[in-house]
């Protein structure tokens, strides 16, 4: 009896070994990003460029502190991180930043609001629409690359999945418009509600044409 | 649904947190979303905005999420009182950069080491297990920031109650033998481990972090493959992890896979100026300024606490009541802790708990009897066998870093 235990010890060890040199890979799936930014003026900017890099919990744990904590933060995003919030963002930003998650009162600098006072829109000077220059100006291409998987799939992938889908160009501009996760894996989109009919019809053009 | 008393043992209501864990265990990954819809238990750590969710990620039963992507994890208080050793799926998980490896074959996966080295070597997990000989150790391994949130003023950075840390089992080999396996040539000074996470915009700095040469050759650095007895989870480092015992967690790089020996220090953003200290004893300045000098941050201060008890717990007069804890330094030996039970005004000693070596958690029991109602302030406080101790009140620094303040439970006797 006990031989036999043995023997099936040394057989359970085989198959355990087998499995070990057949090489599966060991594999997670994150749940997904579940927070998002408090929708506000100021919103737009928060969503194209902190997201990219790190979920909303990154700002919304943070203690109330003041401006110049907030800026303090978006400079080192900007210089250390690499981030490319445009110099005409920065202000709306912190902006947003203080105005919904840090302290109002205590500390902040008088910092004239006539910057701030610009959407982001606004901020944006009239500029080329071709749907690089788009992508860049509004993040996409931060999160998206056309044939590279970054934060979200990548852009051909997209244009594959919808390759003959009759409602492609409604499905991008849904998600363009109100964002939403989990399609493609645990990472948040951000809703872009900013963004025209026309420059969402540029864009998802030269997105389901990719290949 | 938040619960006070968050640093604490009675840190969520006990039912609806093992109806989560239930629930999650039965649902698995494929039902994530489903599970994390209904693992939306909170908890409040005990300083401003500390309200969090608890949420189960892989390998993990629900844990405290400070961020979302990239994953950043606090193991509950209450972990803390059911062991020295923190079970894998308790354990804490703190990353740098949102692109983390979910996948990692470990029959493919492998170790280059390279730099100023006489043979560059590229070594398999098989490699690593079969050629070097295995090793063990004990060991904690603690967040920088751990406590950060109860700074004060507050700093930015990770908001953790004290969940950053944990003590584990580890098993690997020594990074010295694979060192010298490779041979390091002249001027060698220091190493630098990176490992399979990387930033999303290319332009933000890789977290790469170094250590001295020296300190890689004192055998007790370790690249580690297991934990407690099983592979590393993936969110704590899967297949291969650096262990640095007595140092700080951002030296023990996750999924490590490139080691260069450097012969200059390394200067990248991770070595300064993240992760440095003011230059003094305490490494502490005065509330709200900045320090003159800064060094990078290394071995752990030394702490004590109470998991026995949490704040707001009750217990009764005339009864004799059992405290218990935890205590751990940074390798020096922790050789005395002392309680007191009337806020600070008297101390008595302790009985230290098994010796499991000087990295790990080492428990602390005493009883005292409780004579009269009332609230009372039990008070925790360790000494190392070099003479360091933890401060009555706390030391403060712009990066909260380092925080060993004498930790305080309030009690109502009745």
């Amino acid at each position: 009896m006990k031989k036999i235990l043995f023997q099936i010890g040394i057989a359970s060890l085989a198959v355990f070994a087998a499995l070990l040199v057949r090489g599966e890979p060991f594999k997670i799936e994150l749940p997904p990003e579940t927070s998002s930014f408090k929708p506000a003026k100021g919103v737009e900017i928060a969503n194209a460029q902190c997201l990219v890099c790190h979920s909303v919990e990154y700002v919304s744990t943070q203690p109330p502190l003041p401006r110049a904590f907030w800026a303090t933060s978006v400079k080192k995003m900007r210089e250390k991180y690499g981030s490319s919030i445009p110099d005409s963002q920065v202000e709306p930003l912190l902006d947003y930043l203080v105005e919904h998650y840090g302290a109002k009162t205590s500390g902040a600098p008088a910092v004239s609001s006539a910057a701030s006072t610009n959407s982001i829109v606004a901020a944006v000077e009239p500029e080329s629409k071709t749907p690089e220059a788009l992508g860049t100006r509004f993040g996409c291409l931060a999160c998206h690359g056309p044939d590279k998987k970054i934060v979200g799939p990548a852009l051909k992938d997209v244009a594959e999945k919808y390759r003959n889908d009759a409602t492609a160009h409604a499905k991008i501009t849904e998600q363009v418009r109100n964002g939403g996760s989990g399609k493609w894996g645990p990472a948040l989109m951000p809703p872009f509600p900013m963004l025209t009919d026309e420059e969402i019809k540029i864009l998802s053009d030269w997105i389901l044409a990719l290949k | 649904m938040p619960i006070k008393h968050p640093d604490s043992r009675s840190l969520f209501d006990r039912r609806s947190f093992l109806r989560t864990a239930a629930l999650a265990g039965a649902g698995g990954l494929i039902a994530g979303r489903v599970v994390n819809a209904l693992a939306d238990e909170t908890v409040a750590l005990p300083f401003e905005n500390g309200e969090r969710r608890l949420v189960k990620f892989p390998q993990k039963r629900p844990l405290i999420l400070l961020t979302t992507r990239p994953p950043q994890l606090e193991t509950p208080f209450s972990v803390f009182n059911e062991g020295i050793f923190t079970p894998n799926d308790a354990f804490f998980v703190r990353y740098h950069h949102a692109q983390i490896p979910t996948s990692i074959d470990p029959a493919t996966f492998s170790l280059e080491i390279k730099g100023k080295v006489n043979s560059p070597l590229t070594l398999s997990l098989a490699d690593l297990k079969t050629k070097f000989e295995p090793v063990e150790v004990v060991a904690v391994n603690q967040c920088s920031g751990n406590s950060r949130g109860f700074s004060s003023p507050r700093v930015a950075g990770g908001q953790m109650g004290n969940g950053a840390m944990g003590n584990a089992r580890w098993k690997g080999v020594r990074l010295k033998d694979v060192l010298e396996k490779a041979g390091l040539a002249a001027g060698a000074k220091q190493v630098a481990f990176n490992g399979l996470d990387f930033p999303v915009n290319e332009k933000s700095p890789d977290f790469v972090k170094a250590l001295d040469v020296d300190h890689t050759l004192d055998s007790e650095v370790m690249l580690a493959y297991e934990m407690n007895g099983e592979d590393l989870p993936m969110l704590n480092g899967y297949p291969l992890r650096l262990v640095v015992p007595g140092y700080y967690g951002t030296y023990w790089v996750k999924h490590v896979n490139e080691i260069t020996v450097l012969d200059e220090n390394l200067a990248n953003f991770w070595m300064n100026p993240a992760y440095l200290i003011p230059d003094n004893t305490g490494a502490c300045v005065e509330p709200g300024t900045t320090p003159k000098k800064s060094k990078p941050i290394a071995r752990y201060n030394v702490r004590s606490f109470i998991t026995s008890l949490a704040d707001g717990d009750k217990v009764a007069v005339g009864k004799p009541l059992k405290l218990r804890g935890i205590t751990f330094d940074g390798g020096y030996g922790v050789n005395e802790v002392v309680v007191s039970t009337d806020g600070g005004n008297t101390w008595r000693e302790t009985a230290l708990g098994r010796d499991h070596g000087k990295y790990s958690f080492r428990e602390w029991t005493t009883t005292f009897t409780p004579d009269r109602a009332g609230e009372i302030e039990l008070k925790v406080r360790a000494s190392n066998r070099i003479g360091q101790t933890q401060p009555l009140d706390p030391l403060w620094n712009p990066a909260g870093y380092m925080r060993n303040v004498v930790e305080t439970v309030r009690v109502n006797v009745a």
